[in-house]
């Protein structure tokens, strides 16, 4: 199904985002120089020139934000065996639907000023508002080790691996003291884990780049919030920054 | 076994002539709380800590532990073991006696070679507590105040000096080696009684009943209707299992090398609140709701452990209750019960 089981043909694509997930590629293939012998890399346009049209696997960062990069993302799912959606934008909209909750007229004279005209836009969706996608790196940016271990079920033929219980458990296989008890604010017990809760580790309190669990217990944790003194707004305000496409989804 | 004294002020000695022979880990102060790390300098080590984010299992049972190698061409593997020598400093009998437990576990039935490799290259040096950790150890309740087993040494903080049970051997042996100790005199021995007895009533919080009845509580709760109230409160993220010094339950998953010709299995702490913990190969889930999944635990630590292994299968440290962030407590649940049947 996907070629060459053996040396299988990716490309990497990018739609709208600011392109640092392949960055974390790149950089992971400098950990994991292996990787260049377990695969042949057709296209990728931040590390390379060549365009091979000719690929199995296709992972694509970024979110669909205009009419035009419909018709790009089905031709790119037409070719590939498999899609994967790489980071944040691809995989829940991201960033970019932040501006969904405004005016979009006003959001665009912001941004291009007396040019805004020049520019096609429309609220922005994840890759699989689009099109089937068949696996998911979360993250913003991704996790290095996570995407390798993708890339490594894709070689043996298993679905990638997608850790569906929240940050919590790995903050305490780290022993973080909670954020919580140290006086923050954290999305972490409703947020999928597979970050190696980074964010909590390094002191600050998970913002939800990965996503909501499965069937989180969200009335729990909103007696959470209160709690330790804040309030749901609070919590939709913090979620906003990756969360706000799935928030009016929810809401419409 | 006997009774021995070490002075304060040899301690620091103690330490650093134990680190020429082995790992020595223990009880380090880590934001506003504490953990158990590596020791290389007395100073690291606080015990005056009240507890630890994690228990010490971590040192038999890792997060993530390396079970054996292996070679796909020609189908071989080799095991890991962790054989390294290690003394775990300052362990609270909440402790020793969970260690205890796990011991009967490992051993019983398949033996956990992993585990128990560890173990024999592990000593225990346990610390008597004075005083309760905070408001939510009812370490009385459980039995596990004080520990006369489990320990190779167990020290009792007398003021200038501490009093050290010897519990085996190869405690007597760790003694006599690396720390300079004296023979306990009558009046140190009167000093620790009364320490001893002094504590008994400044641990107040504890269940209702005698926990001895639990194994009987939990056999007419099983349809009590707090499951399903906790159904609405747990946030399912586990918590409570990753922190617990008796939990055990382990997912074991391969990594392969990038050309898939070698790998490594490993197996990481699981915990039986997660959503999928009780999905199994053919899809089904048979403990799909928060409430199952919660009253599985509790008749875990009150009734099934202690009906396989003799020993409760809590120890009351508290720390699950301290990391739940919706105040989901044995002691609030387990009183909780005992209240229905007696009211």
């Amino acid at each position: 199904m996907i070629g060459d089981l053996m040396k299988p043909k990716v490309a990497f694509f990018d739609f709208t985002s600011c392109e640092g997930c392949q960055l974390t590629v790149v950089d992971s293939l400098q950990t994991h120089v292996d990787l260049l012998d377990a695969v042949e890399i057709v296209q990728f346009r931040e590390a390379m020139t060549e365009k091979g049209e000719d690929y199995a696997i296709a992972f694509v960062e970024g979110s669909i934000s205009r009419a035009s990069d419909e018709a790009r993302l089905r031709r790119i799912r037409e070719q590939a065996a498999i899609v994967v959606a790489l980071g944040a934008c691809a995989h829940l909209g991201g960033i970019n639907a932040i501006r969904n909750a405004q005016p979009l007229d006003d959001v665009r004279k912001y941004v291009y000023g007396d040019k805004a005209d020049w520019y096609e836009t429309y609220p922005a969706r994840p890759i699989s508002a689009v099109v089937k996608v068949d696996a998911v790196i979360p993250g913003c940016p991704i996790d290095r080790d996570e995407f390798i271990g993708v890339v490594k079920a894709l070689l043996l033929g298993k679905k990638p691996p997608l850790p569906d219980y929240p940050v919590c458990v790995e903050c305490k296989r780290k022993e973080n003291v909670c954020v919580f008890h140290k006086g923050g604010f954290c999305l972490g017990p409703v947020i999928r884990a597979g970050c190696g809760a980074i964010c909590p580790t390094c002191g600050d309190g998970c913002e939800g780049c990965r996503g909501l669990i499965p069937n989180p217990n969200q009335d729990s944790m909103s007696d959470v919030l209160v709690k330790y003194g804040l309030t749901v707004a609070d919590m939709l305000a913090r979620w906003t920054m990756f969360g706000t496409y799935q928030q009016m989804e929810a809401g419409s | 076994m006997s009774l021995r004294m070490i002075d304060k002020g040899s301690m620091a000695a103690f330490v650093s002539n134990l680190l020429q022979a082995y790992e020595v880990v223990g009880p380090r102060a880590k934001d506003s709380q504490y953990a158990f790390g590596r020791i290389t300098d007395y100073d690291q080590l606080r015990l005056d800590y009240n507890t630890t984010i994690l228990p010490p299992k971590k040192y038999l049972l890792p997060q993530e532990e390396v079970l054996f190698t292996f070679q796909t061409e020609g189908m071989s593997a080799a095991p890991v073991f962790d054989t390294r020598p290690r003394v775990i400093f300052g362990v609270h009998t909440c402790d020793i006696h969970a260690l205890h437990l796990l011991d009967a576990v490992f051993a019983t039935g398949q033996r956990d070679e992993h585990y128990l490799e560890r173990r024999a290259a592990t000593l225990i040096v346990g610390i008597e507590c004075l005083t309760p950790c905070d408001e939510h150890s009812f370490c009385k309740s459980m039995g596990t105040l004080s520990a006369s087993e489990g320990f190779d040494l167990h020290l009792t903080d007398l003021g200038d000096r501490y009093a050290v049970e010897v519990g085996t051997p190869a405690g007597e042996a760790l003694l006599a080696r690396y720390a300079a100790n004296h023979g306990a005199g009558e009046s140190e021995v009167g000093l620790l009684d009364k320490m001893l007895s002094e504590k008994w009533p400044r641990f107040s919080y504890r269940l209702d009943f005698d926990g001895n009845e639990l194994p009987a509580l939990m056999a007419v709760s099983y349809k009590n209707p707090i499951w399903k109230e906790l159904e609405g409160r747990c946030l399912a993220c586990g918590s409570c299992n990753l922190v617990c010094p008796t939990c055990y339950c382990f997912d074991v998953q391969d990594r392969v090398s990038m050309d898939r010709k070698t790998g490594e299995r490993i197996r990481v702490w699981d915990s039986c609140q997660l959503a999928e913990f009780a999905r199994v190969g053919s899809g089904e889930n048979f403990r799909k709701t928060r409430a199952e999944r919660q009253r599985h635990r509790f008749f875990r630590k009150g009734k099934y452990i202690p009906d396989m292994h003799g020993e409760l299968g809590c120890v009351g440290c508290g720390r699950c209750a301290r990391a739940c962030l919706v105040d989901i407590t044995p002691v609030g649940v387990w009183n909780a019960l005992h209240k229905a049947h007696t009211a």
